[in-house]
């Protein structure tokens, strides 16, 4: 390979100096989206509430590992010992509001703010920004259960096993093969008379070559097993005969 | 029915490329560490006689509870980093613990059995000065928080404000103390440096000013820096320019008692600012009368007031810290002095006399690698004869956290300085022994001279010393398979630490804020080593490099620390064994001229040490290591090492090439208008990458080539501009040799925070659509195109054809705090993406979801080159979370190494935590699954067996009977 090829590395003292300078800057100049930009502390700041609820488990025993988190880490609330939460300080604009606990899971809800202070709640929809689907507010944020980490493992069983559709694919026509001739006397005439009728009423239209070929082949193998006896299965006919 | 197809194609697709974490393997090769940041505010739980809590509050803005007996959090509260999560105070009431936060905006109380929040006010807004307890009748019920220019009061039991006062004077007068003694007076204190001490108090019950004073005090110029309350509403102050002590009752606010230090007998070391230390239990009562004066930094003395009068009971020299604990009616002084290099021993005096406790000595042994104590905080308990036992939590400089009890028995160590984990590095763990004598036999030269005979001797010991270790190995497993399971312990020591079969197991080296250096077993996370670095600056900037590896045995390896001021630009080198931690032997050169740019080389000296070169502000180039070997080398491959250097204040990025005599040219320069965009990120390739395609086999069997430049750059700009209508972000991908611009996009509409992962011929990006108000990621992939220019080497000089750019977006459901790609040892594994999650998680996302190349309809040959058809959003599923609920909080970075197996790659995330764990994004096809069933196959191996003979057996009977017949 070339020689200028891995001779080159960026310097993270340089890098990190300049992004972290500017990520702060960028921080305390911006008061959020549809904020004023000389809104002064205090003013328009308003607060979500809400209610987590985990039904069937007390609030207490899973609070502790719970925070609300509006449009990632912008803003944190802690949830109170009832399940319930406020998140002051928000300026007014639109936020996702989420509860965060590593044990349950809850949806997140879109909250719009007024600059006057109107309160709106909403699903969340990514994909259609705007679509508005009503949400109660003061929020009532039910949990849909506890989260999913694992999968499964795939364990092993006679039933899998059998229920397996190539094993099923296999077994099927055996049985077919073994039982078939035992339970039905092909060589009664009326019986396969019957037979063939059954035979073309459900397949009425001769081009379709599949079905019936399979059905003639299978009815001349157990023809020409009875009299070669080749077949392992056909066995037990010839013997009775 | 199409439709239907694929759908179905998506699921098969999906389940395929699925990664998760069976249950089973829970704590089988992850493992969490939580931390909780260097202390601020302390208390013991001390409601309960038997309380095993202790409450911490942090300059992370963490508020945890740890169990005192194992040191584990039971529980924590994270808020947001920055000013706005700032823990301002901590004030205790029984089990509601009272916090600050944010310089005084929110007032907060919490639920300390259960970890939940009882209330929280929104305060006015004004900066913080003080807060405290208000008793009234031996009850606690109020809280007051002081502010620049008013006090509130506020009721503990749901928050509301009882009443708020504005401060008199307040534009002159600097209030700086709040405090109540236990009547319904609350007093403030402020101060007009160097002028007079204002004093206002409050009727606790409605705020009105009962009383409002100003006392002369020219040498006063902080209240909290050199003044207490002690006995009854007495504030007594320490001056060190008049060498006394004032004394000020608040009740009378005649004037101040000065007591010169001379009539007690007492001397101020000089340059040193005496302080106080008093102590008042409970908030409802007054303060002790106690109070400690510290003189010189090893230099206490315990004072009490009596009837007015100033009494020394106890002078403490050498004494490093002291601290008051109480417990019951009984109150107590820990006194710590040092009592030789390494130990200093911890003992009780009785308040009130000064003497000492007999069977109270604890020595707290120091340990050489850490910092010094800090600070000492005592539980103090009653024992079963009312005597007084107590534990200690010493803080020393380095962030740790030691808990004691007597005689000395550590309970447990925290290191809070791996809270705050800058860079990392992963290290593999050298060879064993008798792995070393094998490495030995083939690669010393003299063997070769030795004759035939003494290498089959050789070759036969060395195959003896296998089987020894083996059959020892053997016996352990052996050994351990008799003991019940908890008691076998993974002792990892330094002494039986080696590579394991697949590499699995390595030293983490971390590199923490505070300046103390880590070495992490990967395996179990024991800390192996740790090396306490003094005198590093408070806004350090490190750059971790590994110069050699355990590869060249009997060559030690060796990391260098590059430790740069931010503010000054000059940085030092700290050369250690990544293994054992020790400092090399190697001195570093001295480094007088700011550093602007430093980078491995790949060739290395005669010692395997790869060399790294620094670029100071005058562009001058110097090496380290820079032996003769070295610079004769240099000089040959100086014509083709380049280097770039970014400069975010003026929005330049300016290519440089060395000259021969280790001065340097500028060759480009590309200039970004800082008036409307500032460069936020510049990231390169990692240097360990492979790449194991060159190119992606297409439906219709061409092959569409990578553009894999390794010197290819992403910057990533941010507009000045933050006004949702106009903010943009931008990327440009820039050839870091040549400057040529390869690409650039906009992101019109978006601001950052921007995280780019770049890697192979792919740069994702993530950033904040200010229009829809989501996360979005955007991917940018360059092919070469059908044919490859020069497929024998890459060289940025020759490459005339642009590459062809594709790109897509994405709509993600979360705002993220860090990414990283996996990293495999041959890069033939397909990749995934680490994405580190707000609320702890850290998802695996599949980096086939993010192909510019995904069709918005599925033809028959995108099917056949597996690509998902397009969907605008990105999931996030749980399964896909590789840490599942061992959440990560405050993810910083993500740190990714392959191991020896080509399935594996090795995964730490750091922020609050550290996590570790193994991902396999392909799944282990390189190593039977911890879930193979030997019984089934085994079973099988052994039915086909007997049915063989059997039928075996069958056929010669069948036979037989034929031939009878």
């Amino acid at each position: 390979p070339s020689r200028d090829s891995a001779l080159l590395t960026p310097h993270p003292c340089l890098q990190v100096s300049g992004a972290s300078q500017s990520s702060e800057s960028r921080k305390n100049s911006d008061p959020g989206p549809g904020a004023a930009a000389a809104t002064p502390l205090g003013g328009d700041r308003f607060k979500i509430e809400g209610r987590a609820i985990v039904p069937g488990v007390k609030a207490q025993d899973w609070v502790s590992t719970a925070r609300v988190l509006v449009d990632g880490e912008d803003y944190v609330g802690f949830l109170r010992t009832d399940g319930g939460f406020s998140v002051n300080d928000v300026p007014s604009g639109s936020y996702v509001v989420e509860v965060v606990t590593p044990s349950y899971r809850f949806e997140p809800v879109r909250v719009d703010i007024t600059s006057k202070g109107k309160m709106r709640a909403r699903m969340v929809n990514y994909i259609k920004t705007s679509e508005v689907i009503r949400q109660p507010y003061p929020l009532q944020i039910r949990s849909s259960g506890p989260h999913s980490y694992f999968m499964k493992r795939e364990t092993w069983g006679w039933t899998d096993f059998l229920m397996n559709p190539m094993v099923m694919m296999m077994v099927l026509p055996l049985l077919i093969i073994v039982l078939l001739p035992k339970v039905v006397n092909t060589n009664d005439p009326e019986m396969r008379k019957e037979m063939e009728q059954s035979m073309n009423m459900l397949n009425p239209n001769p081009e379709l070559p599949d079905v019936s070929e399979l059905m003639t082949k299978l009815f001349s193998g157990s023809k020409g097993s009875s009299k070669a006896s080749s077949s392992k299965g056909t066995r037990p006919a010839v013997k009775r005969r | 029915m199409a439709k239907l197809i694929l759908l179905l194609l998506k699921c098969i697709l999906l389940c395929g490329t699925v990664y998760a974490v069976f249950e089973d393997q829970v704590g089988k090769f992850d493992w969490r560490q939580q931390y909780v940041g260097k202390v601020r505010f302390c208390h013991f739980d001390a409601h309960m006689q038997s309380s095993k809590k202790v409450l911490l509050a942090t300059e992370s803005n963490v508020f945890a509870a740890l169990n005192t007996r194992t040191g584990e959090v039971l529980w924590r509260h994270v808020d947001k980093t920055g000013p706005e999560g700032n823990i301002d105070a901590f004030l205790q009431n029984g089990q509601d613990a009272v916090l600050v936060v944010g310089n005084g905006r929110f007032l907060r109380s919490w639920e300390t059995n259960i970890g939940g929040l009882n209330w929280e006010a929104v305060l006015d807004s004004g900066s913080f000065q003080s807060a405290c307890l208000i008793g009234q009748q031996g009850t606690v019920k109020n809280v007051a928080v002081l502010k620049k220019t008013a006090i509130s009061l506020h009721y503990l039991s749901n928050g509301h404000q009882k009443w708020i006062e504005n401060l008199p004077d307040s534009d002159t007068v600097d209030y700086q103390t709040v405090y109540s003694g236990g009547n319904s007076e609350v007093y403030v204190l402020g101060v007009v440096p160097h002028s007079h001490i204002a004093i206002v108090a409050f009727s606790g019950d409605d705020g009105e000013i009962l009383q409002q004073s100003s006392v002369e005090a020219p040498w006063l110029s902080s209240i909290p820096e050199s003044c207490q309350m002690v006995d009854q509403d007495l504030l007594i102050c320490v001056d060190s320019t008049t060498m006394s002590l004032y004394t000020l009752d608040l009740k009378l606010q005649l004037q101040l008692n000065q007591i010169p230090l001379q009539s007690l007998e007492l001397e101020v070391d000089p340059d040193f600012r005496p302080s106080l230390v008093s102590h008042q239990p409970n908030p409802a009562k007054q303060p002790r009368s106690e109070f400690f004066l510290q003189l010189a930094p090893d230099h206490y003395v315990l004072l009490q007031f009596n009837n007015g009068q100033l009494v020394v009971l106890r002078d403490f020299k050498p004494a490093l810290l002291v601290s008051f604990a109480t417990t019951g009616e009984k109150t107590v002084a820990a006194v710590m002095s040092p009592k030789n290099k390494t130990a200093s021993s911890i003992n009780l005096f009785n308040a009130e006399t000064g003497r000492r406790l007999l069977d109270t000595t604890l020595i707290f042994t120091m340990d050489p690698n850490g910092g010094k104590p800090e600070k000492l905080n005592v539980q103090a308990f009653l024992k079963k004869d009312d005597s007084v036992g107590y534990r200690v939590m010493v803080q020393t400089k380095d962030h740790t956290l030691t808990f004691l009890q007597q005689p000395g028995r550590v309970l447990w160590t925290r290191e809070e300085a791996l809270s705050d984990v800058l860079t990392m590095e992963m290290v593999d763990l050298p060879l064993t022994g008798t792995q070393a004598e094998l490495e030995g036999e083939f690669g010393k030269k003299t063997a070769i001279q030795d004759g035939l005979m003494s290498m089959v001797f050789k070759r036969l010991s060395s195959q003896l010393i296998l089987l020894q270790a083996w059959v020892a190995h053997l016996w352990k497993l052996f050994y351990d398979a008799r003991k019940p399971r908890s008691q076998v312990k993974n002792d990892i020591s330094m002494e039986n630490l080696s590579r394991d079969e697949f590499n699995l197991q390595k030293m983490m080296v971390m590199v923490t804020a505070s300046g103390k250096l880590f070495g992490i077993d990967s395996k179990t996370g024991g800390i192996l080593w740790k090396h306490y670095l003094e005198n590093i600056p408070s806004n350090a900037a490190f750059k971790l490099m590994v110069q050699r590896t355990t590869a060249h045995f009997p060559h030690p390896p060796q990391c260098t620390l590059l430790i740069k001021d931010k503010d000054t630009g000059l940085a030092s080198l700290h050369v250690f064994n990544p293994i054992y931690g020790k400092m090399s032997h190697v001195s570093p050169p001295a480094l007088p001229q700011p550093i602007l740019q430093s980078l491995m080389l790949p060739f290395m000296d005669q010692d395997y040490a790869k060399v790294l070169l620094l670029i100071d502000d005058q562009y001058k180039v110097s090496a380290f290591p820079s032996t003769k070997y070295v610079l004769q080398q240099l000089q040959e491959m100086a014509s083709s090492i380049f280097f770039f250097l970014v400069d975010s204040n003026q929005g330049r990025l300016s290519g440089y090439r060395l000259r021969t005599d280790l001065s340097t040219e500028q060759i480009w320069e590309v200039a970004l208008p800082t008036e409307t965009q500032k460069i936020v990120s510049v990231k390169g390739k990692k240097p360990n990458e492979h790449v194991h395609s060159q190119g992606r086999v297409m439906g219709d069997r061409s092959v569409l080539y990578k553009y894999l430049n390794p010197n290819l750059l992403a910057v990533v700009t941010e507009s000045t501009d933050l006004h949702q209508e106009r903010s943009f972000v931008g990327i440009i991908l820039i050839d870091g040799v040549t400057g040529r611009i390869i690409h650039e996009a906009v992101q019109r509409k978006a601001r950052g925070p921007v995280h780019v992962v770049h890697s192979e011929n792919w740069v994702v990006y993530e950033y904040w659509s200010t229009k829809s108000r989501r996360n979005e990621f955007s991917v940018i992939e360059l092919y070469e195109g059908m044919e490859l220019y020069n497929s024998t080497a890459f060289s940025s000089l020759d490459r005339p054809l642009v590459p062809q750019v594709l790109q897509q977006s994405y709509i993600f459901p979360s705002s993220i705090s860090t990414m990283e790609a996996t990293l495999t040892e041959k890069g033939i594994t397909s990749r995934h993406l680490l994405i580190g999650l707000p609320s702890g998680g850290i998802l695996s996302l599949p980096k086939m979801f993010l192909d510019p190349r995904r069709p918005e309809m599925a033809s028959e040959q995108s099917r056949e080159e597996n690509l998902i058809p397009y969907a605008p959003e990105l999931m996030i599923r749980t399964e896909w979370f590789v840490n599942y609920n061992q959440t990560v909080s405050r993810v910083r970075g993500i740190y990714t190494a392959p191991s020896g197996l080509e399935s594996t790659c090795l995964v730490v995330a750091y922020g609050l935590d550290i996590y570790h764990t193994r991902v396999y994004p392909s799944k282990q096809f390189d190593v039977l699954k911890d879930d193979y069933d030997y019984m089934l196959i085994s079973s099988v191996l052994l039915a086909l067996f007997f049915a063989t003979m059997i039928s075996k057996r069958l056929a010669e009977v069948k036979l037989l009977n034929r031939a009878w017949r």
